[in-house]
Order: structure tokens, then sequence, then C-alpha cells
């Protein structure tokens, strides 16, 4: 008895406490406004002009540079390293933990997201704050251009993203004209050495590696399979590829391996036929040809006249 | 043999405890047969009466302590306390007629002696409450009843352990009872805390007319002590009746299975002592 | 002899609110934002009277919608955490329990995972994706409190032993199935899921959640409370508790429920924040007690000054970055124990 009435009381004055704490959304002032839908499918509601723009990836703040907007970009992470300049804008944090304060401070029109990078939570906890974000999702070369392409004319810069679209289908067309004739190489994307760590046939990298006359010889619907390193010497791939910006560490590393058990039995180690690839590869923007590029030389090094 | 066994005709106003054919059974789970059996037991406590409990171990004096205090439910019988079952009555209004003093489990965070008297008040009153002034005079009254006053403000865990007896019979003084219940209170005191102990509860008992019972397997302070006793045996209680006409050799020699020898004194208390295998 | 009077209580209180308080205005003053205390002042007033303020409507907008709602989920968060290890320190008669010793948290956390898993196959309307994240870990939590106390059981009946073991037991189960869960997840998720196990107050949440937070905090220390004469007996032994007419069995079910709820419910929005629900009892002990008519409130407050400091610490030491408020309780709290510890056997 005396329970059910306290307990009520406190009910009560929980009930108030929470009513006048609830905090209220803001409206943003009467600017145009239009509506587009993301490569998600959300739709989000953008100024018609863009003049403020934060990215938490990467790759949209290689893509906002390639399109000329780069005065534009007021904020972005603190591993948006490329190019060079970028590493000189604000930082709002990291991209999947991005501070919100920052960013609201910023007061951006839009905010540049990725699917597969940033989380879901940023994404409503931004919304609810009454900013906009666009998300991009791409999962293959082609869908890498024309993702950047529908960006460009988002953020009011369709004239560079045609350009940029151009650009790069030409040079990857070269590409594919010099590698026509030849057979793809076998490789193993090495994403982790231990545990051992590869891409699957779904992943975006999977595609590019067919564009470098490549084929992944882990056949996995995972993302990011674990992959048993008997299998992986019992496949021998005729390449090894790694992701770095520090070759050199990557040489080291390799000469480490060399000397494991099972390891030591794999082909590609024994002849160091090994390639690496900047980290362009894992970022979903304009330099994703670079790394076709780079990739394709190094493993069909006699179509692009050089020694290996 | 003594059973004193009342019926409702005999039950008269002065008889403040009635504990009538109450037997137990205990078996650790459902589907095993009854380890422990308590057969049928009977006697009476008057107010201002010390009923002791006698016999070795494992011959349920404990299962009877709590039977009487309502935390086991008989088998058959019932135990009537002023007329009501003490297994039916709620726990709150329990407490404020039947006070347990039995070996206290450790304190998990240290208290102090007037703290630990005061929880004594707690059956009084609201489930959530704060101890008024009332509370603290009746707390005070018990711990000086018991010659305890000078601990107040001392940690349990401080004083000795004759000292923390007392406190412990303060605390149930404290719930101003009508039934007092000591489980085996002596246990760990030496002769002179003993000693001390049971001539305080004595004088208590008379003063404040309690109804008394108290386990315990000295038979010497027993029989010095309590005005009844009640001797068991394997579940078994063999007799009821003043110390002088249970502590008969035969008996307790069967009961405790060693050579004894009983002396009846001067003032009609019985005395026991061990006897030598060559005596 | 000067027993706990209900004045004293509530003047304790009333210090421990005006603590809280100065923490508070404090906190609201560091983030990515420069805000003068003036302005401070204003803008909250502005909000306590429930009208718009006239500053700035950025910095406004930034105090109302991001800083405010942060520290007010801090406040709730670090106040159940309390409370909760409070009531489980008696309840199992174990100084060492904190709120996560009956695996609840891990409950939480492997429903918090699997909703993660499911939502993309599900096609949610947005009010319930919103909260689908911390639902999961609700629903979570729910069935671990019913899964330890069913195998908690002795004899039919709640028991603090067996609970304590089969809270461990579950709770080392559920935990093992979260590392599994894990692997199963779009990497992308992966490291949201590592940044909510530590513990993270970053995200804004839908208010709706708040408000839930926040009335089950209420409700949850109001069934407590009102145990607390209880509590004081049961420290004293489960007998000699039941000998003063304590109703054993009740109590301790009463206060298992609501101190599982009020960890589900913390859990549930910010992830396992350690540390905090094992500390700021044993800290607010040596202050005021071990009564706890005062103990549980003092607690509550303990909790909430103690996580906002920590969330406060977490997002100003390393700016822009944010290290986890589970990562700031972690760093402090385990010396602090130590401390504590020696301080005890000294």
């Amino acid at each position: 008895m005396v329970y059910g009435r306290a307990a009520l009381a406190f009910l009560l004055v929980a009930v108030t406490a929470g009513l006048t704490v609830q905090a209220r959304g803001q409206t943003t002032s009467a600017t145009a406004l239009r509506e587009v839908t993301d490569e998600t499918g959300r739709v989000v509601r953008l100024p018609t002009q863009i003049g403020r723009i934060v990215s938490l990836a990467p790759s949209s703040t290689e893509t906002v540079y390639a399109l000329g907007l780069q005065d534009k970009l007021v904020g972005d992470t603190e591993y948006c390293d490329y190019p060079p300049d970028a590493a000189k804008k604000h930082k709002v944090g990291g991209a999947i933990n991005p501070n919100m304060e920052e960013i609201a401070a910023l007061r951006p029109d839009v905010v540049l997201v990725v699917k597969s990078l940033n989380r879901l939570e940023t994404v409503r906890a931004l919304e609810q704050l009454g900013i906009p974000v666009y998300s991009t999702d791409p999962h293959s070369v082609i869908g890498v251009i024309e993702s950047m392409k529908r960006l460009s004319e988002v953020l009011g810069a369709g004239d560079a993203g045609a350009k940029l679209e151009r650009t790069l289908r030409e040079r990857l067309a070269a590409i594919q004209t010099k590698l026509k004739d030849g057979t793809p190489k076998r490789v193993f994307f090495v994403v982790w050495t231990e545990p051992l760590q590869s891409i699957g046939k779904k992943t975006f990298i999977a595609d590019l590696l067919t564009y470098s006359g490549a084929t992944s010889v882990v056949e996995s619907q995972q993302d990011w399979p674990k992959f048993s390193l008997e299998e992986a010497v019992r496949l021998q791939p005729e390449y090894l590829v790694f992701a770095s910006s520090h070759s050199d560490n990557v040489k080291n590393d390799v000469e480490t391996l060399a000397v494991k058990p099972g390891w030591s039995a794999m082909e590609a180690i024994k002849r160091r036929k090994i390639a690496v690839v900047s980290d362009a590869i894992n970022r979903p923007g304009p330099r994703i040809v670079d790394a076709v590029e780079e990739l394709a030389r190094q493993i069909h090094p006699e179509v692009f006249g050089e020694k290996n | 043999m003594e059973r004193g066994a009342p019926d409702g005709s005999r039950m008269n106003a002065d008889v403040r405890l009635s504990v009538e054919q109450v037997s137990y059974a205990y078996s650790p789970n459902p589907s095993q047969a009854p380890i422990f059996t308590l057969e049928a037991t009977s006697f009476q406590v008057k107010p201002g009466e010390i009923v002791g409990v006698l016999g070795p171990n494992a011959s349920g004096k404990s299962t009877v302590l709590r039977l009487i205090a309502g935390a086991l439910q008989p088998l058959s019988g019932r135990i009537l306390l002023n007329g009501a079952e003490t297994h039916l009555m709620e726990p709150r209004a329990r407490a404020q007629k039947i006070a347990m003093v039995q070996q206290e489990s450790q304190l998990l965070f240290p208290a102090k002696v007037w703290e630990f008297v005061l929880q004594g008040r707690h059956p009084h009153g609201k489930s959530l409450r704060f101890e008024n002034d009332d509370d603290v005079v009746i707390a005070t009254h018990a711990l000086r009843q018991v010659g305890a006053d000078h601990l107040t403000d001392r940690w349990m865990d401080e004083i000795s352990g004759g000292e923390k007896q007392r406190v412990i019979l303060a605390r149930a003084l404290a719930q101003q009872p009508v039934l007092l219940l000591l489980d085996e209170p002596t246990l760990h005191l030496d002769i002179g805390a003993q000693v001390d102990f049971l001539h305080t509860l004595k004088k208590l008992t008379a003063v404040n007319r309690y109804a008394v019972v108290i386990v315990t397997h000295e038979l010497n302070l027993a029989g010095e002590y309590a005005d009844q006793v009640a001797l068991m045996q394997k579940g078994k209680c063999l007799r009821v009746g003043t110390p002088a006409s249970v502590y008969q050799r035969d008996l307790l020699e069967q009961v405790f299975q060693t050579r004894l020898m009983v002396e009846q004194r001067v003032n009609g208390r019985p005395k026991v002592s061990v006897l030598e295998s060559s005596e | 002899m000067q027993p706990l009077t209900l004045s004293k209580v509530a003047v304790r209180c009333g210090i421990l609110a005006l603590i809280l308080f100065v923490v508070v205005v404090v906190a609201l003053k560091f983030g990515a934002v420069p805000v003068s205390l003036y302005g401070l002042a204003k803008d909250l007033i502005g909000v306590l009277i429930g009208r718009s303020s006239n500053i700035s409507s950025e910095y406004g907008m930034i105090i109302r919608e991001i800083r405010l709602p942060r520290i007010a989920l801090g406040i709730f968060v670090g106040a159940s955490l309390s409370v909760a290890g409070t009531s489980f320190q008696a309840l199992l008669r174990n100084p060492l329990a904190d709120p996560y010793v009956l695996g609840v948290s891990y409950g939480a956390a492997v429903g918090s995972v699997l909703a993660l898993i499911i939502e993309p196959h599900l096609a949610l309307q947005p009010e319930i994706a919103a909260v689908f994240t911390p639902l999961g870990g609700f629903i979570g939590a729910t069935l671990t409190i019913a899964a330890v106390y069913l195998l908690g059981r002795y004899h039919g009946d709640i028991d603090s032993k067996t609970l304590l073991l089969s809270g461990v037991i579950v709770g080392s189960f559920f935990s093992a199935m979260i590392l599994l869960l894990i692997t199963m997840l779009p990497s992308s998720s992966t490291r949201g899921v590592v940044y909510w196990l530590m513990g993270d107050l970053s995200t804004p949440m839908p208010p709706i959640l708040g408000w839930v937070l926040r009335t089950g905090f209420f409700a949850g220390f109001a069934l407590i409370y009102l145990t607390a004469s209880d509590l004081n007996l049961l420290l004293a032994g489960e007998k000699e508790a039941m000998h003063l007419g304590v109703d054993v069995k009740k109590v301790q079910l009463v206060v298992y429920l609501a101190a599982s709820a009020l960890t589900g419910l913390a859990v549930s929005v910010s992830g396992s924040i350690g540390y905090v629900g094992l500390i700021v009892p044993h800290v607010m002990r040596m202050i005021f007690g071990t009564d706890y008519r005062m103990l549980l409130p003092a607690s509550a407050f303990g909790g909430a000054i103690a996580v906002v400091i920590a969330d406060t610490m977490a997002r100003t030491v390393a700016a822009p970055s944010e290290l986890g408020v589970g990562a700031v309780t972690a760093i402090a709290g385990a010396p602090l124990f130590i401390y504590l510890l020696r301080r005890r056997l000294a």
C-alpha cells in the first residue's frame, strides 16, 4: 500500500521532469530547399545552394577536392589526409565517432557520409539536429565513378563532375585495352595476416581487381572472410596483393613471413611475387583508377613495359 | 513420563506459549525420504518462565526453536502464542511478539552498537521508517537493562564476545517481545560470561514477564537457571519437567552416552558431573 | 545515539544536488564551442522557463540540442548504475557486486548486436528504426533478468547465493555469444559495437529514449528506496532480518527486478560503462555510512556526478576526437578501486 502511493508520486514527478527537459528540434530558417534521394534510398532535404560542406569519409573528401569544391569544405575527419591540403581543414573527429558539437558549430549545408564506413547512429543524430546528410554507397569501380558524378550534381558542380567521369572512364578503357589479350592473374588480396583475412566476391575491391587484370582466388560471400592458410597455400595464387601507403614496410613484413611455416610453402612468397597498392584502393573515390593502374603495372609488367 | 500434552480444555490464560504435539520432517528434495524428523513434541511456557531445550547435537533442539519462531511450518500439531499459530502470523506482527537471539552472521559493513540495537525497533511502524524519540528511549533502556549502555558508541566488531551477546540480547529486548527465543547464546563464551548472561536473562525475564525458550547443551547452566527443561534425543522429546525431575542419572547417561553423576543440591537444583571410567 | 532522520537525509541530498548543479554548469562550459558562463546562465534560465533564448541560435542550439541532453543522459545513466550497484551489494551480500554481475549488461549487448544484425533486413518505419537497437538491448536485458531469476531460484524462491552463481554463468555465456555475433556483423557496424560495449554517451538519441530512461530511473529508485530499512537489516543477515519482521523473499525479488531494470535501461542506451556502479557506492559509504536510507540517494547523486565528470573529460581531453566515457571511468576507476581496497585493509 505504501509502495503504491509512493511509487505513484514518484511517477508523477518523473513524468513532469521528463516533459520539461524535453529538447525541441529546431527547424532551419526559410532557405530554398530541394529534395534528393541518396544512394541508401533516403530522401534528403538540402539547400539549393550548397555553400558549406562537412565530409565524414576520406573518399568523400578526395571527391570534393577532385570536383574543385575544396573552398566549400569547412570540416573533415582526422583520417582525411589526401590531398595534403585536406589535412589542414578543421577536424571534427573520427569517421566512426565524430564530434556532434564540432559539426553543428560549422553550420554545414550538407554532411557527406559513406554507408560502408560511417555509422547509422551518426546519420540519425545529425538528422535530429536538422543537419542534412547525404550518403554514397558504391559497390563497384563503375559504381564509384557514377556515384561521384551524382554527388557532383547534388553539390552543384555538375560540369566538373562530368569532366571527372569522362577522364576516369577514358583511363579505365585504356587500361582495359592494354590488358585485353592477357589472361587474368590469380591473386590473393591480403587484408590481414594474423589471422589471414581477405576480401569477398561481392566487395568493391574484388571488382577493382578485375579491372587490373586479376581475379581473387577467394570465393566467399562474406565481405571480410577469414581464410585458412592451408587453403591459401593450396590455391597457390600467383600474386599476393597488399594495400599500404608504405611499401617498404610491406617488403619487410614479407621477409618475416617468408621464414614462417605455411607461408614459406607459398610460391608467391618464395618468388616474392608481391604487389603493393597504395591505400587508395580502400577509398571509393577519385583515385581508384590510380589504384587500378598501379596494380595492373605490378602484376602485368610485360604489358606496361616495366621490369618486375 | 511427563508429556503434558494439553488440549483446548486445559488451555488456561496463564500459558503464553503452547507447543502442542508438533512434529516436523525435512528432506533436501521432494523425491527423497526425510532425513530428519521431529516427533510429536509438547510443552508449555508461562510468562516469567524459562524453559530450556536440551540434548546432544542433532537432537532436534534448533528445529523446535525455529518451529516456535514461525520460520518452519509444522508437519502436524500446532504452536500457539497467546492463542495464535506462530507460522501463520504475518512476519512484521510476529516480530513484534517474538524475538530471537542467535549466533550472529558476520556483519557485511561496520556498524555501531546503537545502530544494531535500533534495528530491534524495525517491526514496529511502517516498512520504510525513520526512528523517532520513542525508539531511541526504548533502545537506550534495552541497553541499560542488559548492562551494556557503556558500549553504546562502540563498533560491533570491536567489542568482546560476551559484550556482543549482551548487545544482541538488547536488540531482542528492543523489539518489546512477549516471547524470547535463544539459540545456544552462550556457545562461545567463557564460564564467567556465561553465568553473567544467564543471570541477567533470568532477572529480566522476571521483571519484564517474558516467556523464554532457550536451546542449550550446557546441562548445569540449564539446571541452574531454567524453570523447566525439555530433554531431546534424536528428534524425540523424552521428558519435560523441572530440572530436578528430568535430570535422572540413567536417563541422562542414555541420552548423552557418557558416565555421569547427578547430585541434588540444597537449593533444589541438580548438578551433573562427568565420571572417569575408573570412578 | 543519533539515528538518521528524514531531514538529515534531505539536507545532505540538497548539498549533493548543489554539487551536481555546479558540475553540470562546468560541464556545459566545455565543448567544441566556447561558451561564456554569463551566456550559459542566460540560456539555462531560458530553457528552465521553457522559452527559447535570445543568444545566437547556433550556441543555443548546441547547448539545448547536444550538450544538455548529453549531460542529462550522463546524469541518469550514472544515477541508475550507482543505485543498481548499491542495491546488488546488499542483495547479494557482497561488496564486490556491481550492476553487471548478474549478467544483465551482456544480455543487453547480445540484444543490441542482434538488432544491429537484423535491422537491415527489415523494412522499418523511421521512428521505430531509430530506437531499434536500444529496444533490442532492453529486450535482451529483460530476457536475461528472467533467465537469471528462474535459474537462480532455490526451492522455488529467490536465493542470493544461487542468484549470484546463475548471473555469473548466464553473463559469461552471453559474453561469449557477443564475440561470436560480432564476427557476423558487417565490418562498419563492428566498430560502432566496440564503442557501445565500452560505454558511450556521444551519440544523441531520440527524445523518447531519454524520457523512458528518466521515468524508469525514478520509478525504479522509488521501489528500491521503499525497501531501504529492510535492506539495512538484510545486511545484518537473512535469518536475522526474517526474525525482525522483514519479508526477505519479497524484498529480494523487488530489489532484484528494480535494480536489474535500472541496469538494463542504462546499458541499452549507453553501453556498459564500468566501475561507476562498483566504486561510487563504496565512496558514498565512506562519506555517509552504510545506512541505505541515506546511501541510496547519495549513490544516485554520486553516480550522476561521476559520469558527468568522466564524460566531460572524455569529450575534451583529446578533442576533437572522443574517448569513450567507459575508457575514462576505467582509467580513473581502477586506481581508485585499488586505493579503496587498501584503505579497508589498513
